[in-house]
């Protein structure tokens, strides 16, 4: 596990990925008669100007619930979708510069370990074969080997007896090991940055743990990067370095992980990490949830999106968007108010 | 809060087999347990261990392939496995009502919820005119935190947690005894769940409805229930209060599951336990114990014989070699008498 | 307890392989057909079944001789003789006073034979007849002219009078008739009683319908098989790419492939048999211009299935170009549907190509065909019933075993099938 206690902040400047103001707006369908009437067109603003930067082989975390845009901010990062405006950046390289071969060829370097391992796999294509893709199309010189490096991934991510495991379909074997397919498939070229969405999630609760150390001795072993999406901010605690809260398209708090969890500044930080469950019957939850529910991200609410279900909120928060501001060293928030938490 | 021990339904020796194309899976293999009145109780276990076939079972809702091969479901002193169909139909709904886990494939997507809601009370209560059914769903909606201006809604409007609601309204409004909620809360938001968890315990306090939450998450199960259940591979393995489990687990499955939930209490510094293999496949279920290919603790008899759920202290019944005398521990003080 | 737990050394291989599933990958190939019957469950006589009858029915048409007792253009017996019934005898009917003759003596040129218009006497004499000439030397050549009556009694007149030199018939016809004639009796039989008759009769012209059917299997199968392989290599990778770039030539080719589909099939063909003439290839073009758009809807709908899959952004984010997506991992799962298409439309494609047959496109008349025995046996539904029967009966078993492949294929391809 990451021994989070003794590592360092992280000193140096060596930024792998750079977002800055990235904005990724998904048109709404209009019927034929409203193009017709030419009525202006509604967008699901799914991520609205979002920046934050990944030092070379730290855990950056993106928590958020459904609608908050941390699925869509991993899939522009790695560039899987277009972003609407903004600047990605990996290592120095605007993605968006790159012609479509060049940002084939640089998939080495980023790879994504996806949510649901039984639809992320080609049920058609044996274990093996599938692990070896990404050799194939980033190496394909040396192919003689490729088998032999499979093997090698495959019992490092626990599949093992590897020469059991490589002629076998997705269906054939657990859940927990269909991710580490995904995982092993993902580390092959090693890669640089990973991004991994919302990875153990579908995983048996036994099987969690078991894929979340091996994700984080892949870390040390490798020294990847990771961008890691979850909607569990328990899981977060036990991986990532750094964690930012997003709430409807927007980063509401950022900081070190075990700062944001000890000292939240956002009011809804501090109504998410109150609602996380705990598995100790006597810490209970006492503290009430925020009313309301999530607005919908077609017509966000005016100002601080968050100002509707807030017990805080005052006038200026339907008014005026809160920026975010460094208010503990390495801290930064989006309130109006938050000095009253510290 | 252990109130008076009145029990609202006995479980006695069910067992729910589903025919496959790999064999015959026993998904529920002779369970017997109470369930209290009044009370929250937790039935976790990992997907597989056949707690939703519990939850379906209680309601006598197994579909084929599977079929409930033998046990007793006593509520109110009648064994509901002997009831016939237009029994049957009575009771689910008004004695025993189901929460699934996903509210828009359980709500009927063409029916507003005031119509979802009113058919219910029409359906058991033939008596009741249409204004008075409005009248009580109105009434209970409200209570339970949508506006009486979204009852002429349909499903597709309404959001997750709203929907949800809705089902929680179907279960209560005809006042049933039971409510099983089959991971009710597994499809949402943490504060949506948190908020829908603060509305069982609501109701259970209003109403003195009975909850039985079906759930693989041990941390709601901590927040929300007076009394836990652990299921694994189709056997119920420990039973007892949510403390007295919490604090000390008994059967080394129970150990190692709440030992492997993460715990995002910054001062629980504790690493992730790993537990090893994965959960079994039950066409071939491991002989004996169904845990012991897993079990840190397995000694011989573990793999020859399985263990009964015996009482091992008032209230707390575990399913274990390690609470139990082996036959062969019985022989040995035999042998020394002769 | 707490303490054990903690101790317990954390490793990332703890995934053991339960030791049942490591050992059913030491088990032999028979043995996992005999565990592939038992995951199968209780269809798998329906495979059985129909993959015995399509071989049985693979080896009847590669090798129809070995079935066919006759040959299928040969005038092996009596026309419409029923299925079993021996082929009856023949006798000669001659003026008493010419004495014992035979064929031989009235044979040659000069001679006049007559029977009942119609009968099979007629068959029966040019059998005899051709069997004398088999037999008979160089320069010999038996070939009496045929004079033929409306009834029995105009012959036998005639025969009295002198105008034939003999009557071929039926001995149970003659039976009580010659009485009435004092001047002539039975000088010889013409042919004997034969043995057996055929299997499933003769038709018009006397051929072993049996033997037909069997060599017409090899007609049907050739059609069904060349015409749906055609379809499906243009009809699958037309919808290959049309789902996978969509855009214009997506709409334009679902354009031309739905109009080509609106129209009722066989119309369809007809219409292309007539432009492109007679000819068997010129009918396998075009039933397989019928069942292309079949093809080409399926594997586009299906292909469009598959492009939104997850595992094909995984190939994406691999990097993976787009023609590999294409070919590993779209065309792999899309490909059993269209299996699944190929052997029902080889059932379908047989019956279209009968049908043609029997309306008198395509095939050469001569051609032992289902279809053309069909349309030539249809006037003779109440006489010979057997004309129509059994190349029905063909048509359907064939269509049917087919079709009853495809069907236990879809369960076999499905590959969720040993799911844990």
């Amino acid at each position: 596990m990451t021994d989070m206690h003794n590592n360092p902040q992280f000193e140096n400047n060596d930024y792998l990925v750079e977002v800055e103001h990235m904005k990724k707006y998904f048109p709404v369908q209009t019927g034929f008669i409203d193009q017709l009437l030419s009525r202006e067109r509604d967008f699901v603003r799914a991520v609205d100007d979002v920046s934050f930067k990944i030092r070379r082989g730290e855990v950056l975390g993106l928590a958020g619930e459904s609608g908050s845009g941390k699925t869509t901010i991993g899939r522009v990062t790695i560039g899987l979708e277009e972003k609407t405006e903004g600047e990605v950046k990996f290592d120095g390289v605007d993605l968006s510069t790159l012609r479509a071969e060049e940002l084939r060829k640089l998939r080495r370097r980023m790879q994504v370990i996806f949510q649901d391992p039984m639809a992320s796999l080609n049920p058609r294509m044996s274990l093996g074969n599938a692990i070896s893709q990404g050799l194939e199309i980033h190496y394909p010189e040396t192919k003689e080997q490729h088998r032999d490096i499979v093997l090698e991934v495959m019992e490092k991510v626990g599949l093992s007896p590897a020469l059991f495991y490589y002629n076998k379909f997705p269906h054939q074997i657990s859940g927990g090991q269909r991710q580490r397919v995904v995982i092993a498939r993902a580390l092959v070229t090693k890669p640089e940055l990973v991004l991994a969405d919302e990875p153990i999630a579908m995983a048996d609760v036994s099987v969690r743990a078991q894929l979340l150390d091996l994700m984080v001795q892949l870390k040390n072993e490798f020294n990847l990067t990771f961008l890691f999406i979850t909607h569990d901010l328990a899981t977060a605690k036990y991986i990532c370095d750094r964690i930012g809260i997003l709430y409807l398209g927007k980063i509401v708090e950022i900081s070190d992980l075990r700062e944001v969890y000890a000292h939240p500044l956002h009011p809804y930080t501090i109504a998410l990490l109150a609602a996380v469950p705990v598995p100790n019957p006597h810490e209970r939850r006492k503290e009430p949830m925020p009313k309301g529910e999530i607005p919908n991200p077609i017509h966000p609410p005016s100002g601080c999106r968050f100002h509707p279900r807030c017990p805080y909120a005052q006038d200026i928060c339907s008014v005026e968007e809160p920026q975010l501001r460094e208010l503990r060293p390495g801290h930064q928030v989006a309130c109006h108010f938050a000095e009253q938490f510290q | 809060m252990m109130n008076d021990k009145k029990v609202l339904m006995q479980v006695r020796d069910l067992s729910v087999n589903y025919k496959t194309r790999l064999g015959m899976v026993s998904a529920v293999d002779h369970v017997s347990f109470d369930i209290y009145e009044g009370e929250i109780l937790g039935l976790v276990g990992e997907s597989g261990c056949g707690k939703s076939t519990m939850g379906k079972a209680l309601m006598r809702m197994i579909q084929p392939p599977g079929r409930i091969t033998g046990g007793k479901l006593i509520l109110d002193d009648n064994d509901i496995m002997t009831y016939d169909e237009k029994q049957m139909q009575d009771f689910r709904g008004r004695k025993v009502s189901m929460i699934f886990q996903d509210p828009m494939t359980s709500l009927n997507p063409v029916q507003r919820v005031d119509e979802h809601l009113v058919e219910a009370i029409q359906v058991h209560f033939p008596g009741i005119t249409k204004e008075e059914a409005l009248v009580r769903s109105s009434e209970l909606l409200e209570k339970l935190g949508i506006q009486s201006n979204r009852m002429g809604s349909y499903p597709h409007q309404l959001s997750g947690g709203m929907r949800q609601r809705v089902m929680v309204a179907l279960g209560l409004i005809l006042n049933a005894n039971l409510i099983i909620a089959d991971e009710a809360t597994t499809s949402l938001d943490v504060i949506v769940e948190a908020k829908l968890a603060d509305q069982f315990r609501d109701i259970r306090e209003e109403f003195g409805v009975t909850m039985l939450v079906i759930t693989h998450n041990i941390a709601l199960v901590a927040e929300l229930s007076d009394r836990l259940a652990v299921m694994y591979a189709g056997h119920v393995v420990e039973i007892g209060s949510v403390y007295d489990v919490f604090d000390n687990p008994l059967h080394p499955y129970t150990i190692g599951l709440l030992y492997s939930v993460p715990n995002i209490r910054l001062d629980d510094e504790k690493e992730l336990y790993k537990m090893p293999g994965e959960p079994p496949n039950l066409t071939h279920p491991p002989g004996g114990c169904r845990f012991h290919p897993r079990c840190p603790k397995a000694m011989d008899i573990c793999s020859q014989k399985e263990p009964d759920l015996i009482e091992v202290s008032p209230g707390r019944h575990v399913k274990c070699w390690l609470f139990q005398e082996h036959p062969e521990e019985a022989e040995e003080s035999v042998e020394v008498t002769l | 307890m707490k303490k054990d737990i903690e101790n317990n050394p954390t490793q990332a291989q703890s995934s053991e392989t339960p030791d049942w599933l490591l050992d059913l990958d030491k088990v032999g190939f028979i043995r996992r057909i005999f565990l592939a019957r038992k995951w199968y469950g209780g269809d798998w006589w329906f495979v059985a079944i129909s993959a015995v009858l399509l071989l049985f029915i693979i080896i009847v048409g590669v090798f129809p001789q070995w079935f066919a007792p006759y040959d299928p253009s040969a005038e092996v017996g009596p026309s419409l003789l029923e299925p079993g019934v021996a082929p009856s005898s023949y006798v000669l009917v001659a003026p008493i006073e010419a004495g014992e003759i035979t064929l031989v003596d009235i044979g040659d040129k000069s001679n006049n034979i007559g029977f009942i218009i119609g009968s099979p006497a007629s068959q029966a004499l040019r059998e005899a007849t051709d069997t004398l000439n088999d037999a008979a030397p160089e320069g010999v050549r038996y070939q009496p002219r045929q004079m033929r009556y409306e009834t029995l009694a105009e012959g036998l007149d005639a025969l009295a009078a002198g105008e034939i030199d003999g009557f071929v018939a039926a001995p149970d016809v003659l039976e009580n008739v010659l009485d009435g004639y004092p001047t002539l009796r039975i000088a010889n039989t013409l042919r004997e009683d034969a043995s057996k008759g055929f299997v499933m009769g003769t038709n018009q012209i006397g051929q072993d319908v049996f033997s037909r059917i069997i060599w017409g299997t090899r007609i049907a199968l050739i059609v069904g098989l060349s015409s749906a392989i055609v379809s499906l290599v243009i009809g699958v990778p037309l919808g290959l790419i049309s789902g996978f770039t969509g855009g214009p030539l997506d709409r334009i080719l679902t354009l031309i492939m739905d109009s080509l589909y609106s129209f009722p099939g066989l119309i369809l063909a007809i219409s292309i048999a007539a432009v492109l003439g007679a000819g068997i290839g010129n009918i396998i073009v075009s039933i397989a211009v019928l069942y292309i758009p079949t093809y080409y809807r399926i594997v586009r709908g299906q292909t469009l299935a598959v492009k939104k899959e997850l595992y094909v952004e995984a190939a994406r984010s691999l990097g993976t170009s787009k023609l590999k997506i294409l070919t590993k991992y779209i065309f792999p799962n899309v490909i059993p549907s269209v299996v699944i298409i190929f052997s029902v439309n080889v059932g379908d494609a047989i019956l279209t190509e009968a049908g043609l047959s029997f309306l008198g496109f395509g095939l050469p008349p001569n051609t032992p065909d289902w279809g053309i025995d069909l349309a030539r046996g249809q006037d003779y539904v109440r006489r010979a019933w057997w004309l129509i029967t059994y190349p029905g009966l063909m048509v359907t078993m064939v269509t049917l075993s087919f079709s009853m492949l495809g069907e236990s294929l879809s369960e076999i391809l499905n590959p969720k099938l040993t799911e844990r």
